[in-house]
């Protein structure tokens, strides 16, 4: 039998295509596999039973640490925060990315650079500053204060991705939507905001885990538990030198829940709105 | 679409205002018999919160305490609220002495000297000496902060070796050795019968370091260990020799669990808890990580087994947590009644019982579990660098450790490493001499 060179050549190409995808994803995947297995096995099994599959599932590793992290609060907290969030750095970077981008002002590239500037400084290094002056505008302890901060943590990275979305849409579009009487701000709200939905969705899905992981900030300018997020419920299992593994990975799974079904959700959009930057309108 | 997104930025607009007006400009307002207590300690959180109800019933001061972990966003927080001066009443710093002096400089610690000195020294007598002595500055010191007593302790620590019963009895061994030739004899036995002898966290190099300085005391003793940090006295001394060649002995010997030097002290935790090795050099804190690992794991803990029988084995241990009073507090004296009243005997063997620390009050070691009364009972053989008069330049202790996975591993003899630290220590001596003439 006569053996098709070509076809031979991509089949073979195809299966070490394939192979190392799989790979990747099985190393992605395994550490939510492992957090998974560990949530089911007691504190006497962890260490011991080295199966993939647990002999015994514990189920009430969860009903534990959703009462003893507390996690009913922690999560509507979190939900308030993301959302919250979210929608403040969407609306601001999109207003803000729109007039880097269409309109005409001055000092528009030094303010620019310096939303360029902020993405440089790691947000510990501007903990105290902001501990600082936010409790000078009593913020401290307040749910607006932590969100407002988050806001701003988020603002670089979503003006630039966006600024660079709006650079590439034709002015045809404004003039024509222009003519059809539009203001500058409708122009941002029906012509530009539709077209950026891919990037809306990078920097929602970005800034939801952003948010929704984020312990620190919270840390420092919260002191009310009734105002904490997520995070802080995890904590409640790991002691300064002992971690109660299985409530720990319990909890852990029950965080990272949502926002992997947000990534789920979101998944077609994200890869468009990486990979088609160029094709605007 | 554009009504629905006017709603969704109304409903978004409202519920930002909502947020602003129940929580901006609404001062916390605290009560006038109540103190606030930030700490880090996520496992003594519910023993602490209980004796506050306690202390509450008792005296009618109610006493908040806040828990932000892990300890890297705490010492961050400390640090905020210091700058914003909205420290609480009664908190910890998690940081260098250094550090702690220049929260002592600026105001924001108060001097305890004068209540520890109180009724004839009571409450400083009540607690371990050595737990006492990381929170306080000594005449002259290099801070330059008021000597006195600024911290208290709230619980101590210590680092020793710990012994499996059942591991030892399975080789034929009754008792825990008493020195280091027994310890290695102890060894052999163990071996042939297929069991590990030690396992530590090697891995993190201060632990190694820790396992070799209490050698070095008990070898050459403190002033010459002193001597060499100061110049004096070379690395390349016999008595340092054979200090590092301990670690060769162990080795040769078979003593040692298999990669040991690369090993997380975690993971050695996991290794004696599960019992897969005889003896392990860890820290108090281990009592808490067994426990939750084995519960029924049969265990005693030691004094390294000394070379030398004329002088003292010191192992390093202190204070374990300590908590400061904030000199602006309102309630600062609320604050300090409070610390007393929580260093007391009772109130220490109940959080020593419930949390597996070791109590700070000596006078509690009586009602606590043996195993946290072994650990305790050696606090007055410990020392920690934190108070030793001189110390070593990092560098040359990173040049010590790591010679010391270099003798495990077979790499360097012990004569060989001990050339190499002393060739580190002369030229850090010499930057220091060239800087002090400039």
């Amino acid at each position: 039998m006569k053996i098709n060179r070509y076809i031979l050549a991509s089949r073979l190409k195809s299966i070490v295509i394939h192979t190392f995808l799989i790979l990747v994803s099985l190393t992605c995947l395994f550490p939510l596999f492992w957090m998974l297995r560990s949530s089911l096995m007691t504190n006497a099994t962890i260490f011991v039973d080295k199966s993939l599959i647990p002999h015994e599932f514990n189920i009430h590793n969860y009903y534990l640490a959703w009462t003893e992290g507390n996690f009913a609060v922690y999560c509507l907290n979190s939900l308030i925060y993301t959302v919250s969030v979210v929608f403040g750095i969407v609306v601001v970077s999109s207003l803000a990315a729109y007039a880097f981008s269409r309109l005409k002002f001055p000092g528009k590239n030094i303010f620019f650079n310096m939303f360029l500037a902020a993405m440089m400084i790691p947000l510990p290094g501007s903990f105290v500053p902001l501990y600082v002056l936010m409790n000078k505008l009593g913020l401290v302890n307040t749910r607006i204060g932590y969100i407002l901060c988050m806001i701003n943590v988020g603002l670089s990275l979503s003006i630039f991705l966006l600024k660079t979305f709006f650079d590439k849409m034709p002015s045809d579009l404004e003039d024509a939507a222009r003519i059809d009487g539009c203001s500058k701000l409708g122009i941002w709200r029906h012509v530009a905001l539709p077209l950026a939905r891919p990037a809306i969705a990078v920097i929602v899905i970005f800034n939801s885990l952003n948010v929704w992981n984020e312990y620190i900030l919270a840390t420092l300018l919260l002191n009310d538990k009734s105002l904490m997020p997520l995070q802080r419920g995890l904590m409640v299992f790991q002691g300064v030198h002992s971690v109660d593994y299985p409530l720990l990975m319990a909890g852990l799974t029950i965080a990272a829940t949502p926002i992997i079904l947000v990534y789920l959700s979101m998944q077609k959009h994200i890869i468009k709105g990486l990979s088609s930057g160029a094709v605007v309108g | 679409m554009g009504k629905r997104f006017l709603l969704v930025g109304g409903v978004f607009s409202f519920c930002l205002l909502a947020l602003v007006c129940t929580r901006c400009g609404k001062k916390a307002e605290k009560p006038a018999n109540a103190i606030m207590v930030w700490h880090w300690m996520t496992d003594r959180n519910d023993a602490f919160v209980k004796l506050a109800e306690k202390y509450e019933k008792e005296t009618g001061v109610k006493v908040n305490f806040e828990l932000y972990a892990p300890s890297d966003a705490y010492s961050q927080k400390i640090i905020a609220a210091a700058q914003a001066k909205v420290l609480p009443d009664i908190y910890g710093i998690l940081d260098k002495k250094e550090i702690i002096a220049s929260f002592i400089q600026s105001g924001f610690v108060a001097d305890l000297t004068e209540e520890f000195k109180a009724n004839n020294s009571a409450w400083e007598k009540s607690l371990f000496p050595k737990a006492l002595s990381v929170n306080k500055f000594e005449t002259d010191n290099i801070y330059h902060v008021k000597p006195g007593i600024y911290g208290v302790p709230i619980d101590v620590t210590n680092i020793q070796m710990l012994y499996n019963r059942k591991l030892l009895k399975k080789a034929g061994i009754d008792q825990p050795p008493v020195n280091f030739k027994e310890f290695l004899t102890a060894v052999q036995a163990l071996k042939a019968q297929g069991i590990t002898g030690l396992v530590s966290g090697w891995g993190e190099l201060w632990m190694a370091d820790c396992f070799a300085s209490n050698y070095a005391f008990n070898i050459m003793g403190e002033s010459r260990v002193m001597a060499t940090f100061k110049g004096d006295v070379p690395y390349t001394d016999p008595d340092w020799i054979k200090v590092l060649s301990i670690f060769k002995d162990l080795q040769n010997k078979g003593a040692l669990a298999e990669g040991i030097v690369t090993k997380a002290n975690k993971f050695a935790e996991q290794d004696f808890a599960l019992e897969r090795a005889a003896f392990a050099f860890n820290g108090s804190w281990c009592v808490n990580v067994y426990h939750d690992m084995n519960p029924d794991l049969e265990y005693g803990a030691m004094l390294p087994p000394p070379i030398n029988g004329a002088l003292p084995m010191k192992i390093w241990g202190g204070a374990g947590s300590s908590f400061v009073v904030n000199n602006l507090s309102a309630q600062k004296a609320l604050a300090i009644n409070f610390l007393k009243w929580l260093t007391a005997k009772e109130q220490q063997a109940f959080l020593s019982t419930e949390t597996r620390n070791l109590p700070a009050n000596q006078e509690a070691l009586t009602q606590i579990p043996e195993i946290l009364s072994q650990f305790a009972s050696s606090m007055n053989n410990t020392t920690h660098p934190t108070i030793w008069p001189y110390n070593e330049d990092a560098l040359v202790i990173e040049a010590f450790d790591k010679g010391i996975q270099s003798i495990i591993i077979g790499e360097k003899t012990p004569e060989q490493v001990a050339q190499d630290v002393q060739t580190v220590k002369d030229r850090q001596m010499a930057k220091k001499r060239s800087k002090n003439k400039s």
